[in-house]
Order: structure tokens, then C-alpha cells, then sequence
């Protein structure tokens, strides 16, 4: 009986933990849909430079990756405007294009990124050893790794800053009303083309954020990205698209339902959970957290 | 009506220009080259793995031109490079443009399984021999297909010869855990693990599969432990590896002996991400440095010295391929895809991966019958702990627990 609490105990933190980074990488991605409109399949590919630069910072600098990530951040912020103001505008200027078809453009993004990083780093699969990598803490008898509490912790704030500049600052609400209403944010003379090329630097920079922080505790290879693409795919749509709030808790959610899956199920099986619960969103709540909030 | 027109333009200019292009690839085989066509996932997250095995075919490769044995009846050997991307449907059309297009004498390359199998199916099809480099799933030579060739990869199952009997003679477990990645090479390697056990009277307390790519392998782990197994038995791909051995120290998770199938357990990168958690690991091994074959030390030197990087058993085995390539065609009377297979079949010879010939046994065909070892790593570096006759170190069994270390 004790064991099975332990066990319980263990598997509900350690999901609560992971979700935690998932959230931060999703937001970035929802930031980006919520203004833009349009799905970003590059964001993975986003965290993969990301880290790449955190992984450099780390092995030629002897930079240690939290403060590194701070490091990446900005190169991403940088990355994420040039992205979007010389390549995602020139797209969106032009009327005929659907924005269904501009998303490939961002399938386009995501290749050259990959591939570019290919070019440089080879296939490798790299790893950042810090001295505390592998050290956890123990919460009675439940292991948790520093990493992870750390990582969460990071991105709790990163969550709750964001928070408040999108709420408390002029430039938050003005991104808040571009991605209500592009053309009455316009008439009220807010710089939409400015605002959407800062949203997507600040995408990206979150996106760096989340891969940074999962370095210590994963690895890393230019096609990584996928995996994250995917995951912050999923935890938008459970959110609610655009959703600040609902993709914090749908990330949440995921790395929870993820854990338990992988406990009480089989880890083997351990993606069906999480697309299980996409399908049954998509089914019954396809509004997502978010339209649960506004019920 | 007008934009259907367009369409229909559209589609009609593509269709031409498909079949111009496929007519051009059609006269496309020379009379001054003998193509031979490499699959391998040159991109997408096996792509380390296939660098390494292109790095190591065109290493033979130059060696073989250096000694003048890539020209064959006057017909220069080219290698002609295709990327599947880990993806089989990618491996399939890949087959199809180098035997349809390219009109390919031969092919060779198949890292996963998957991949190796879709190739496999394909170029017997096709009638053009095929010869396997690394996919090692054990259903690919037990279809009875004659133009599918596997020299330098062992059957996934049987990559526990050497382990088996160490285990008869050292471990004698009483309960075994079996995890394993849910694809081709995971389920086929543990199936025949599992067989070996039932018919050994092993107790299997633990056997689980688990999604390649995971972070967290904790929930697993700690379902692991309360089966308290004398020993465990893994099969996984590089990183994975290092993850699980890494979570099994934070969790001060202690067990005799803990056995990798090859793959993971037996590359540089793992320990170099693993660090000390590494210690005292054991793996299944087709090919380590300092076995004894001919060439196989000079190999690694001269690897290592080109590209920066300690090869591993796959770099081995594209290069011990390229040299069994360069004999077959060598020794053909034609150059058809027949006359290739009739030398394929007749191969004998001697490489770094030890001799290679194709026999039918055991219900497989053409199937070359492995050489196994059990390795263990000690401070970074892997040993060679069975058949004792070889060893390079004593094994080390049972392990100290971490605590202890």
C-alpha cells in the first residue's frame, strides 16, 4: 500500500514537472498562432536552435545552460524577427495566399533550419554533463531530479512574467488586441507589422527558454525539433488556440496524463494517452481549456 | 470552368514533364559503370548512424580503388547514395527510383529494420540482390527470399550467442526484467530473448515496451524495481540507452547485472552522456576494436584519425560490406542481377567482421552466421568480457551497487 502511494506520488510530480517546460514551449507556439493565425511548424525546430546555442555557450564557454539560456534567448528573439519580418510577411502581404498554405511556408523554415544545423554539427546525438544532472532530491521516498524541479520552477516564472506584460504593459496589450482584431487594433494605430515580428521573436525566445531547460535533462540532435513540434501542437489545441492560459494548463495536463499513462499503462504506449486526449478535445471540447474559462 | 482549365493544364505539364524526366533516367546505366545503390537514413534522427556507414563504405571504397579492385571487367564500381529517412514508405520509393531510374546492378545499405525490410521485399521483387548491411530484424532472411543477402548483421535474436553461454557458465539468473523499444529491431530482439528464457526455465518477472524519445523513464523504472530481477535485459537505440541507465542511478536502483542488446548499449555516445552511470554495463556486441580479425584495429585507427570520431559495429560492418561488394562483383561472370546473385551466394571471405558466407540454416536464407561477444564498460572504455578466449578484461559480476561505488 505504501509502495502504490510512493509510486502514485512520484508519478504525479515528476508529470507535473515535465508538463511544466512542455507549457513554456507551447505558449511560445500559441503567442505566435494567436497573432499570426497561422500554425508554426517550425517551432520545434526554434527549441533545437535553441538549444544548440545553450549547448555551445555550455561546451566551448563552459557556460552553465540556465544562465546560458539567457544567452539563446535573445539570439532566438533575434532569429524569430528576421524569420518573420523578411520571410512570414512577405507571405502574408500577398492576399491570394491562403493562410492554409502559408504554413507551409513554416514547413520550409523548419527544414532549412534543420538541415542548416545538420551542416555544422553532424547527426550526433550531444548531451550537456553539468556536476548536478544526474543529483535528486528526495521527497520522502520519491526521487525527483534537480533538473526538473529547477526547470519548472524557471518556467513557472517565465509563465507568469509573461502574464504580466501581456496584461500590465502597453506593447502586451497592444499584441492582445492584434490577436483579437488585427483591423480595429489598426485603426486604433497600433503598428500591427511591428507587433507581429515582436510576438514571434518572443516565440521563439520562449521556445529557446523551454529547450534550454530541458538540456540538462535530455539531448540533443537537429531533428529533435519534431518531438516538440508535435508535442506544443497537441497542448495548443487541448489550450484552446491563442490561449495563453489554457496551454500553461494544457501542458500540464499532457506531461500528467503522459506520466500516469506511463505507470499505470505501459511506457510503451505512453504518446497514445496524450493523443487520446487530443482526439477526445477535438470531439467534446474543441474549444478547448479556453472555452471552458469563458463558459 | 477557366480555373479547372488551369488545373488541368497544370496537371498535364506535370505529368509530361514526369514522364520526360523518368525516360531520361530510363538510358541513364552506362557502359563504363557498374552502379550499386546504398539506402540509408542520411537524415532524420538515424542519420548518425547512416554518416557513419557512409563515411565507412567510402572508406573501403578508396581503399578497394587505391588497390585497383573497383574496376570489374572493365567497368567502373560506382556507389549511388539514396537517403530514407528512417521513414519506410522514403525507403521504399528510394528502392524503386534506384532499380527503376537508376537501373541499379545491386543494392546494399538498411540501417533499421523497418527500413530493411520494405528495401528487402522490394529488390526481391525486383529480382536485384540485396545486401543487407545493419537491418537485423530476424523475419527479413526467414522469407525464403533469394536475392536478400545478410553477411555483417547477426538476426536480431541471435545476437545473444556469445551472452548465452556466459549466462550458463557465470550468471545463472533466476528471474530476468525484459524493456525494449517498440520497434522491429526492440520486439524482435526480445522475442528471441524471451524464447531463450521459457526454454531455460528463467523466470521473466518484468517485460515492457517503451516509445523511443522519451525524457522521463522513471514510471517505468520504478514498476521495474518492485519485481526485484537479477537481471535485466534492454534493447535500445543510443540515447534512450544512457537515459535509462542515468534514471536508474538517480533512483539508487540496484540489480546483478544489467544487459544491453547492442545498438545503444555499445556506442561512444553513450558513455560520453551516461558518464559514470555507465560503469559495469554489459552488452551484446557483433564487433569490438580489438577483436582479433585482420584489419579490424586499423579500421578503427583510421576512422578515428579521418573523421574525428570512434566508429562503432555499424561503421564496421558498411565497411566490411563495401570490401564483400568488391568480391562479389569481382567474381561474377555477368554483371546482371542474376549473375550477382550467383556470386553473392558463393561469397567466402575474409573481412573485419570475421569470415562471411551466405548459408541457409535455422530456416534462413542466405544468411551469414554471426560472431557475438559480450562486452562490458570500465571507466569509459569496453571490454571484452566473453568468450573468454578473446576477453580483453575479466567481467565484473555481480555489480557493486551505486551506493558502493
Amino acid at each position: 500500500m505504501e509502495d502504490a502511494w510512493i509510486k502514485f506520488g512520484q508519478t504525479v510530480i515528476c508529470g507535473i514537472l515535465l508538463g511544466g517546460m512542455y507549457s513554456l514551449i507551447a505558449i511560445g507556439m500559441t503567442l505566435i498562432m494567436g497573432v499570426m493565425k497561422i500554425i508554426n511548424l517550425a517551432h520545434g525546430a526554434l527549441v533545437m536552435v535553441g538549444m544548440y546555442v545553450t549547448y555551445i555557450c555550455s561546451t566551448n564557454y563552459g557556460i552553465d545552460p540556465y544562465i546560458g539560456m539567457f544567452i539563446a534567448m535573445p539570439v532566438l528573439f533575434l532569429l524569430g524577427c528576421l524569420i518573420q519580418k523578411y520571410m512570414i510577411n512577405r507571405l502574408v502581404e500577398v492576399d491570394s495566399i491562403l493562410p492554409e498554405n502559408q504554413v507551409l511556408l513554416t514547413v520550409g523554415i523548419m527544414l532549412v533550419l534543420t538541415e542548416g544545423i545538420r551542416l555544422f554539427f553532424k547527426s550526433d546525438y550531444r548531451s550537456v554533463v553539468t556536476s548536478y544532472s544526474s543529483n535528486t532530491v528526495f521527497l520522502g521516498d520519491m526521487s525527483i531530479s534537480v533538473p526538473l524541479v529547477i526547470g519548472f520552477i524557471i518556467a513557472m516564472t517565465f509563465t507568469f512574467l509573461l502574464h504580466m506584460f501581456l496584461t500590465k504593459t502597453d506593447l502586451g496589450k497592444s499584441i492582445r488586441a492584434t490577436s483579437q482584431d488585427r483591423d480595429a487594433a489598426v485603426f486604433m494605430g497600433v503598428n500591427s507589422s511591428k507587433i507581429t515580428m515582436i510576438t514571434f521573436g518572443l516565440g521563439a525566445a520562449l521556445a529557446a527558454a523551454g529547450g534550454s531547460l530541458l538540456l540538462p535533462l535530455f539531448y540533443l540532435f537537429p531533428d529533435v525539433g519534431h518531438l516538440f513540434t508535435a508535442k506544443s501542437f497537441i497542448i495548443t489545441i487541448l489550450g484552446g488556440l491563442g490561449s495563453t492560459w489554457g496551454a500553461a494548463i494544457g501542458g500540464l495536463v499532457i506531461g500528467l496524463s503522459e506520466s500516469l499513462g506511463a505507470t499505470y499503462i505501459s511506457m510503451g504506449y505512453k504518446d497514445v494517452v496524450g493523443l487520446v486526449m487530443f482526439i477526445l478535445v477535438l470531439l467534446f471540447l474543441p474549444g478547448g481549456i479556453r472555452s471552458l474559462v469563458k463558459r | 470552368m477557366k480555373k479547372y482549365r488551369k488545373v488541368l493544364t497544370v496537371l498535364l505539364l506535370v505529368t509530361f514533364l514526369a514522364l520526360v524526366t523518368t525516360g531520361c533516367g530510363g538510358d541513364g546505366s552506362s557502359d563504363t559503370t557498374v552502379k550499386v545503390g546504398v539506402i540509408l537514413p542520411l537524415t532524420g534522427s538515424e542519420a548518425m548512424f547512416g554518416e557513419m556507414e557512409k563515411n565507412s563504405f567510402e572508406m573501403a571504397y578508396e581503399e578497394l580503388k587505391a588497390a585497383g579492385k573497383t574496376t570489374v571487367g572493365g567497368k567502373e564500381i560506382k556507389l549511388m547514395y539514396e537517403d530514407d529517412q528512417g521513414k519506410q514508405d522514403v525507403a521504399r520509393s528510394a528502392t524503386e527510383k534506384l532499380v527503376n531510374q537508376d537501373k541499379v546492378a545491386m543494392l546494399s545499405g538498411g540501417y533499421s529494420s523497418a527500413c530493411t525490410n520494405v528495401i528487402a521485399g522490394s529488390a526481391q521483387n525486383a529480382n536485384v540482390p540485396f545486401l543487407i548491411v545493419t537491418g537485423s530484424s530476424d523475419d527479413i532472411t526467414k522469407q525464403g527470399w533469394n536475392y536478400v543477402f545478410r553477411g555483417t548483421a547477426a538476426p536480431a535474436s541471435k545476437y545473444t550467442g556469445a551472452f548465452w553461454d556466459m549466462m550458463e557458465k557465470v550468471v545463472d539468473p533466476q528471474s530476468v526484467a525484459i524493456i525494449f523499444e517498440n520497434t522491429d529491431f526492440g520486439t524482435s530482439s526480445s522475442k528471441g530473448f524471451r524464447t531463450e528464457c521459457q526454454k531455460r526455465g528463467i523466470n521473466i518477472v518484468f517485460d515492457q515496451a517503451y516509445e523511443h524519445g522519451a525524457i522521463d523513464f522513471k514510471p517505468m523504472l520504478a514498476n521495474l524495481r518492485s519485481t526485484n530481477p537479477d537481471m535485466i535485459f534492454a534493447t535500445s537505440y543510443v540515447m534512450d540507452a544512457s537515459m535509462i541507465v542515468k534514471q536508474m542511478k538517480e533512483l539508487d536502483f540496484n540489480t546483478k547485472l544489467f544487459v544491453g542488446n547492442g545498438a545503444g548499449y555499445t556506442m561512444p555516445e553513450f558513455y560520453q552522456n551516461a558518464g559514470a552511470a555507465s560503469d559495469f554495463v554489459a552488452s551484446t556486441s557483433l564487433w569490438v576494436p580489438n577483436v582479433t580479425w585482420p584489419g579490424a584495429k586499423d579500421y578503427f585507427e583510421k576512422y578515428k584519425q579521418k573523421f574525428g570520431k570512434e566508429p562503432d559495429y555499424h561503421g564496421a560492418q558498411a565497411y566490411a560490406t563495401m570490401y564483400v561488394i568488391a568480391d562479389a562483383l569481382g567474381r561474377a561472370t555477368d554483371l546482371t542481377n542474376a549473375g550477382i546473385q550467383k556470386a553473392l551466394k558463393q561469397a567466402d571471405i575474409q573481412t573485419i567482421m570475421g569470415p562471411i558466407k551466405f548459408e541457409d540454416w535455422d530456416g534462413f536464407t542466405n544468411q551469414n552466421k554471426p560472431n557475438t561477444y559480450v562486452v562490458q564498460w570500465s571507466k569509459g572504455k569496453l571490454e571484452v568480457i566473453w568468450p573468454e578466449d578473446v576477453k580483453s578484461a575479466s567481467y565484473v559480476y555481480p555489480v557493486p551497487k551505486w551506493s558502493e561505488r
